[in-house]
């Protein structure tokens, strides 16, 4: 009692002591010497405080002697003894690497050295090197276990992404995109309004890669699983640019760049192509073709690659303005992106503005808002080969430039277009320059994404957050194809408006609570439920015969042959319950518990709802004595983690017994008759698929973390798959979506990063590397499911077999060239086939009895029995290098990223590689073609008896090296910046896919003819290619 | 006791708001469906429901093929599997019909097996569901008379090709349905038929109906029913309705049967439509007929063209015919005039399909399929009073001897040709009866059930392909193989295969 009269008494005459004088002072950072404004100051153990001023000083009275604690966000907070000093100036630390070192995981965030699942991140800085269009083309080779594939070169083209491999079949396969924690829908099949023809854009494209701080990649069950039945295929989770206290910056991005195709292939010029078109009447038998009689006098001809191709510009302009108090923070962002294409009458333009603000209410009230708007138009070419709304099958504009025979001109004045029409080899092939510059199709593209949130701090450790969002969408597509294109003869020209609009909408209410008991025992708790829908419409119109050119698409009304309009929509909602439990133990053995429960409209009445549970530890052994003692480690953590995870990624009403339109008719002279019936065999069995993933981890960091190392082990087991299962058809059906078979990914992950040298001149290495086994361990009937024939490929080409992985290949095996007509006649052979020397030879591995089964006994006959495995799509290892130096002021960064293992289905070969007088070829085919005087086992003669015949002659190997970027940049010193109002000023030059090491014929190996589709992967036809881009560029902060 | 600060209250309202703005966001009500359980309601319905199955018969969105039942495969199976026709398009599928080498594993086989499964259970959609519609009992009957009577006649075309095959006549059965004996697939479609009879209207005003299933259709039908079991004298009462009725007749000129205006005209029993000519109900799928088997050599000649003949008549059946018997110009094309006059000789094509008047660019066509015609209902009472008196009666060469009349019509005369049959024995008028079948129905669909029937496969068609040799298994197909793999109750399949 009496120590406690003296204490009260001792600090009232402190007090009265200090009460004669008031201190100021000013605070800086130490990072550039700017004043902070709004940094609280506050006398320790007192309420006795201030916030400094816009001049980032502050007057205090009563501190003499005192200490005071200077707290501000993103700076390491401070305590300064006063002493006798009148004024004192504080410099703040800003938390050393306070971003780096926390990791964004499903809603909320934990310390990197805490982190029990497996996840990647990457920056912002990694991610803008390459000048993506979309974020996912920015994650490509960046992190281990997570395969992206652009499998269009069109600007604003689909990426496909695969983290740690295929774990659904007839589900989806992409990841869930998380932006500010809002579920985006990133479904291209959603986003798409169907109207345009040939590669379609990217739903992501929507989202300006500028506006994006970082991006985290959830991979194993313990950081997914709070996602449950979205989270089977990872998550991909995008923070974006907020405001920081007291700093508050403008910044100019901007920079210009020149696009050009990678790689022509090497096709016949006029007089080959002439000499081949005489050769091939000597073998035939015909007369010499009047048109190709001078071969010399034909010359070059057309190169019709280099006719639809171009140097194409590119430009992005991006300002920001960043900054707030220690109340309220804002980020402004608008973008500009404008891309031609290196095709002809293609481009991608997107105008995009960003707001995100945040607000500290009062002591228990935050709220804030991210909200983005962005504006896309775009140009595509048919690319493809299938055109939408008429089904027509005819190549688009880069394959029909391969195939054009080279010795027509592109314009003729004769022709109603005033282009050659069709090619004059018979096989009715549009002029490529005239699809790509004539064609209308055009899609327009609006997308909202905004969310708002509140923080309501209920108790010490207590928060509760209610957020809500919307994700919309609204897309249209205008396409008109003149009548005077090949493509639109039959139909006079041709014209679709189509549109889509959607809305996602989510609301999520989460309680959190963190609590310490004792120094040993810390908890962090999280529950909440969430709500999201979904609701999009579409329309399609659609008419045929267009006298008049004109007004094309902007006229529907004026076609003389209008078709019926066609809707559709599509409705889906999830409602879910989470919880997460975090515990750790002496800071030494964290555990994480997490569980969601998700019910989902799409399944059936009964399997409604599913439960998604996790569980993972993580010891870190670099607090243990036994490791200390080895002193090897600077941190070594190891991680263990198991879960279940959904897939719910079906299209909707798959349950449900509904009856739908068939058969338009005439009837009643034009009066429309509609038939209507089942529309498919009713499954309320219909439920989750289910992926189980077990994931073991070791992060490790060496020399003082110089040399950071994380290693993963896992594998995901995907049962109750949701498989299109064939039924027999005395049902009325061809086959229904279940939940039979089961498939598996294995695979281990690493990622290095050192820095080499720091200092003067710093170099950074980052490493990572990747290898998935897919493989499905069990089918509906046990039996293989043949993929139907694509394009120019036929059916069966691609296999699902158990014990296989998805995406395997499955043709003849090839066996060299027939060097003799008996040797021919005599060998087995195809049966409609009258095979002659010079043709290709396959083997004769198996036949099949009269019930159809294989005997693995040779037959005498080439037939579909003798298909065996020939390739797959799905590599043995990825991997991505990069490496950045730094020396005063100039950075510079090499990117080189690999594909090792994986095989492609040439389907150009069908045509450029078959010598049969139709198209164009590939040099290499027509000058190492059989002949007699120069019989070779390489490649067939001209008009080999048989084609289409799909075997291990048109499968390559798809690894490839790249190089992918290097940017060299140069950041003016401050000193001669200070003369300027300038804060920052860096200007750049970097090269886009700078060179690509392949053995692959095509155009590019990254290549998939079918986007997203992973029953289709590994495809190559038509796509649009890959180009080559040199950017310059300038960062300006003021 | 303390105050409850209003930062509860508003969490509380916040998590209210979400659970009610949240209610039945669990539940599926597509919109732009109907249920099945509830799709019946109005005439509409029925209606829809029935043209569903009028519509496989012609078309079908089921990838991979795109025709219906009618489309090709039907035709080209039973031509192919006989004397009258050859494949010219390398398709294994198709050589194999062709040479009588097919097997389990066989595409166009598999094909008709699930199109006309489809159809069937599109009919057993509307036969359960139309009883609940809201309307007259005549017009419910009429629509479920429509829907038994297609799908009488699947079955009929199913239980030839096949033999014992499943009988689903619900929508909600097994999905692994055990095959039943014949003898009961032919009493559902006895039984489907009569109602079908009973039901279903005389005839249809143009642009109200035409090309419905009538009242002939389904007794046409069932006189091929009642031949096909050798009922005869049932075969027989059958034609005699047919032909009393007066509804019937023979165009004078063959030619004009295969016009386009006369479609659904006094020759039709029962045609399925294709393409959009004369008011009669078809499907957005236009007949590919002329595509595939008007000769190749055509499509250079008249610009617009599209012929490909991927299938021709035997040399065998252009041999069979009297060379001035009408029917032989009007089904075969042998040679072709060039524009510049000259003419080109082709191996013979099948061009009973092209209109040249309605239809002179040859391609895509709006001819219908004829399933059944009128000179069918005379031969068949031909041949089953043949077989009920053991010899052809007065009334048995009444009836053949319309149809070779009218084929001795060249258009503008009557040629001194093809004698009125008479004085033949039983044997001779069969055989007789078979080849005025032969040169009448070429290419509609007919020769392997007829060559079946008649029991003469291994006989007749070894003299048009010399290098094939049929078997007595032959006279059914196999079952198709893809469907036993997901349905082993099935098996065993049918001997030889």
């Amino acid at each position: 009692m009496k120590q406690q009269l003296l204490l009260v008494f001792l600090f009232v005459l402190s007090a009265i002591a200090a009460h004669t004088q008031t201190i100021t002072g000013t605070i800086t950072s130490a990072e550039d010497g700017s004043v902070l404004p709004g940094v609280s100051v506050v006398v320790k153990g007192t309420r006795n405080g201030t916030t400094t001023n816009q001049n980032g000083s502050f007057e205090l009275a009563d501190a003499q002697g005192a200490t005071l604690v200077c707290a501000f966000l993103s700076y390491e907070t401070q305590e300064v003894v006063v002493g006798n000093q009148l004024v004192i100036n504080i410099v703040l630390q800003p938390s050393a690497g306070l971003l780096k070192d926390v990791v964004i995981v499903a809603y909320g965030t934990v310390k990197k050295s805490d982190l029990t699942g497996s996840i990647s991140s990457i920056s912002s800085e990694d991610l803008s090197r390459t000048a993506p269009v979309s974020l996912d083309q920015a994650l490509q080779g960046r992190a281990a276990g997570v395969q992206v594939t652009q499998v269009s070169g069109r600007p604003g083209g689909q990426t496909s992404i695969r983290i740690r491999g295929s774990s659904s079949i007839n589900a989806g396969n992409e990841p869930l995109y998380v932006i500010d924690g809002m579920l985006i829908t990133s479904d291209n099949g959603e986003t798409n309004a169907g109207g345009t023809a040939g590669a379609g854009l990217n739903g992501l494209s929507a989202i300006n890669p500028g506006d994006i701080e970082r991006i985290e990649i959830l991979k194993d069950a313990s950081a997914t699983a709070l996602y449950g039945s979205r989270g089977s295929n990872g998550v991909v989770l995008i923070t974006t640019k907020r405001g920081k206290a007291g700093r508050s910056s403008v910044t100019l991005d901007t920079y210009y760049g020149v696009q050009q195709v990678s790689k022509q292939l090497n096709m016949l010029n006029g007089e080959t192509f002439a000499n081949f078109m005489n050769n091939y009447s000597k073998d035939s038998g015909l007369p010499l073709d009047a048109r190709y009689l001078i071969p010399e006098k034909i010359g070059e001809g057309t190169d019709w690659q280099k006719a639809i191709f171009r140097q194409a510009p590119m430009q992005s302009y991006q300002i920001s303005v960043l900054g707030g108090s220690e109340n309220s923070q804002y980020s402004v962002s608008g973008g500009y992106y404008k891309q031609e294409g290196v095709i002809l009458n293609s481009d991608f333009d997107r105008f995009s503005i960003r707001t995100n603000l945040d607000q500290k209410v009062n002591n228990w009230l935050k709220i804030g808002s991210s909200i983005s708007l962005s504006k896309i138009q775009s140009r595509g070419v048919l690319t493809g080969a299938q055109s939408a709304g008429t089904g027509t099958l005819l190549p688009g504009a880069t394959s029909s430039a391969l195939l054009f025979p080279p010795t027509l001109p592109v314009l003729d004045p004769a022709e109603k277009g005033g282009y050659t029409l069709k090619d004059d080899r018979g096989r009715n092939i549009g002029n490529p320059v005239a699809d790509a510059l004539e064609t209308d199709n055009i899609s327009n593209v609006s997308r909202a994404i905004a969310n708002v949130y509140g923080i309501l701090t209920l108790a010490k450790g207590l928060n509760f957050k209610a957020s809500a969002g919307i994700d919309g969408f609204s897309v249209k597509d205008n396409r008109f194809v003149p009548n005077y294109l090949q493509r639109s003869l039959p139909n006079n020209g041709d014209a679709v408006v189509a549109t889509v609009d959607g809305q996602s909408w989510l609301t999520e209410f989460t309680l959190n609570y963190n609590k310490k008991i004792g120094t040993r025992h810390a908890f962090d708790a999280l529950a909440g439920n969430t709500y999201q829908g979904f609701h999009s419409e579409r329309v399609f119109a659609f008419a045929l015969d267009f006298p008049d050119n004109r007004t094309g698409w902007h006229s529907l009304g004026s076609a003389l042959n209008p078709q019926p309009a066609g809707t559709g929509e599509s409705n889906w909602g999830i409602i879910s319950y989470l919880g997460r439990l975090n515990y750790g133990f002496d800071n030494r053995i964290l555990v994480t518990l997490t569980g969601r429960v998700d019910g989902a409209s799409k399944f059936g009445k009964n399997n409604k709802y599913g439960f998604f549970p996790s569980g993972s530890i993580a010891w870190k052994l670099h607090e243990e004595d036994f490791i200390k003692k080895l002193g090897w480690f600077y941190t070594l953590k190891t991680r263990l983690s198991y879960g279940t995870i959904g897939n719910q990624d079906i299209f909707p009403y798959a349950s449900l017994a509904t009856v739908g339109a068939v058969g338009q008719g005439t009837f009643n002279n034009g009066e429309a008759y509609i038939g209507q019936e089942p529309l498919r065999y009713p499954n309320p069995a219909l439920k989750w698929e289910r992926t189980n993933q077990f994931d073991f981890g070791i992060d490790a960091e060496f020399a003082k973390g110089r040399l950071g190392a994380t290693f993963d082990i896992y594998q995901k087991q995907t049962s109750d798959l949701l498989l299109f299962t064939p039924l027999p058809t005395t049902t009325g059906f061809s086959g229904a979506l279940f939940n039979i078979g089961s498939l598996r990914n294995r695979g281990l992950e690493l990622a290095l990063n050192s820095n080499n040298l720091s200092g003067a001149l710093s170099w950074q290495t980052d490493l990572n590397f990747s290898i998935n086994r897919n493989e499905i361990t069990a089918l509906s009937s046990g039996a293989d499911i043949f993929i139907p024939g694509v394009l120019t490929v036929p059916s069966g080409w691609s296999i699902l077999r158990v014990g296989e992985s998805i995406g395997t290949f499955h043709g003849l095996v090839s066996d060299g060239i027939f060097q003799t007509d008996e040797e021919a006649m005599s060998s087995p052979h195809l049966k409609a086939q009258k095979p002659k020397a010079g043709d290709r030879k396959y083997k004769d591995l198996n036949s099949r009895d009269a019930q159809g089964k294989l005997t693995g006994q040779p037959d005498g006959v080439i037939d579909e029995a003798d298909r065996t495995i020939i390739g797959h799509a799905n590599p043995d290892f990825t991997w991505g290098l990069t490496n950045k130096f730094t020396w005063k002021g100039i950075d510079l960064s090499v990117f080189i990223q690999g594909v090792q293992g994986n095989q492609i289905v040439n389907a150009y070969l069908f045509e450029i590689g078959s010598l049969n007088s139709e198209t164009n070829v590939l040099q290499e085919f027509y000058d190492n073609r059989w002949t007699p005087e120069n019989p070779n086992n390489k490649y067939p003669k001209i008009n080999p008896s048989e084609r289409n015949t799909f075997s291990d002659a048109q499968v390559e190997d798809g690894s490839f090296v790249r190089l992918k970027n290097i940017t060299l940049g140069y950041t003016l010193p401050k000193k001669v910046l200070k003369r300027t109002k300038l804060e920052r000023l860096r200007i750049y030059g970097s090269i886009n896919n700078v060179k690509t090491f392949t053995n692959y014929r095509g155009y590019d190996p990254e290549v998939n003819a079918f986007g997203q589709s992973s029953l289709l992967q590994g495809i190559d036809y038509g796509g649009y290619p890959l180009s080559t881009s040199i950017i310059g560029g300038i960062q300006i902060g003021f | 006791m303390q105050k409850i600060h209003i930062r509860y209250y508003i969490a509380c309202f916040l998590v209210l708001i979400g659970i009610l703005a949240c209610k039945n966001l669990l539940e599926e009500d597509p919109k732009d469906q109907v249920f099945v359980d509830n799709f019946f309601e109005t005439e509409n319905d029925a209606t829809a429901a029935v043209n569903s199955i009028y519509s496989i018969l012609n078309a079908t969105s089921n990838a991979p093929s795109f025709g219906g039942v009618y489309f090709s495969t039907y035709w080209l199976a039973t031509g192919l599997c006989s004397d009258e026709m050859e494949n010219r398009l390398p398709v294994t599928d198709l050589d194999q019909l062709d040479e009588f080498s097919h097997r389990p594993v066989n595409g166009a086989l598999y094909e008709f097996w699930s199109l006309a499964y489809k159809g069937i259970n599109n009919a057993n959609f509307a036969v359960q569901g139309i009883p609940n519609v809201q309307a007259a009992e005549s017009f419910k009957n009429g629509r479920i008379g429509e829907a038994r009577y297609l799908r009488g006649m699947l079955y009929f075309d199913l239980v030839r090709w096949f033999g014992d095959i499943p009988l689903v006549l619900t929508l909600d059965g097994v999905a692994t349905p055990s095959r039943n004996s014949k003898t009961e697939v032919f009493a559902q479609i006895i039984s489907d038929l009569e109602f079908a009879a009973q039901n279903l209207p005389e005839s249809y005003p143009a642009g109200n109906g035409l090309g419905r299933a009538t009242k002939g259709s389904a007794t046409g039908l069932l006189a091929k029913v009642y031949l096909t079991q050798g009922e005869w004298q049932k075969c027989v009462d059958q034609c005699n309705t047919i032909i009393n009725s007066g509804k019937y007749g023979l165009y004078d000129d063959y030619a004009d049967a295969f016009r386009i205006p006369n479609e659904n005209g006094k020759e039709t029993i029962f045609g399925v439509g294709f393409g959009t000519a004369n008011n009669s109900i078809s499907f957005w799928e236009a007949g590919q007929f002329n595509v595939r088997l008007l000769p190749k050599q055509l499509t250079g000649q008249i610009p617009g063209v599209n012929a490909q003949g991927w299938q021709v008549a035997t040399q065998n059946l252009y041999d069979s015919y009297d060379p001035q018997d009408r029917r032989r110009e009007v089904t075969l094309l042998t040679t072709i005039k060039n524009q510049d006059g000259s003419t080109t000789t082709v191996e013979p094509h099948f061009q009973k399909y092209w209109d040249k008047v309605n239809e002179p660019l040859a391609g895509n066509t709006d001819h219908d399929f004829p399933y059944m015609r009128y000179a069918d209902i005379l031969l068949m009472k031909a041949e089953a009073l043949n077989e009920l008196n053991n010899g052809p009666n007065a009334e048995a060469y009444l009836a053949v001897n319309q149809v070779r009349k009218r084929a001795r019509f060249n258009g503008t005369a009557t040629l001194n040709i093809l004698p009125d049959l008479q004085g033949l024995d039983y044997s001779a008028f069969k055989n007789a009866l078979l080849l005025e079948r032969r040169h009448e129905f070429a290419a509609e669909g007919h020769r392997w059930f007829d060559l079946v029937r008649f029991r003469q496969l291994e006989a007749l068609v070894p003299l048009a392909k010399p290098s094939v040799q049929p078997q007595p298994f032959h006279y059914l197909f196999p079952i198709p193989q893809g469907e036993i793999d997901l349905n082993p109750n099935l098996l065993p399949q049918n001997t030889g295969y």
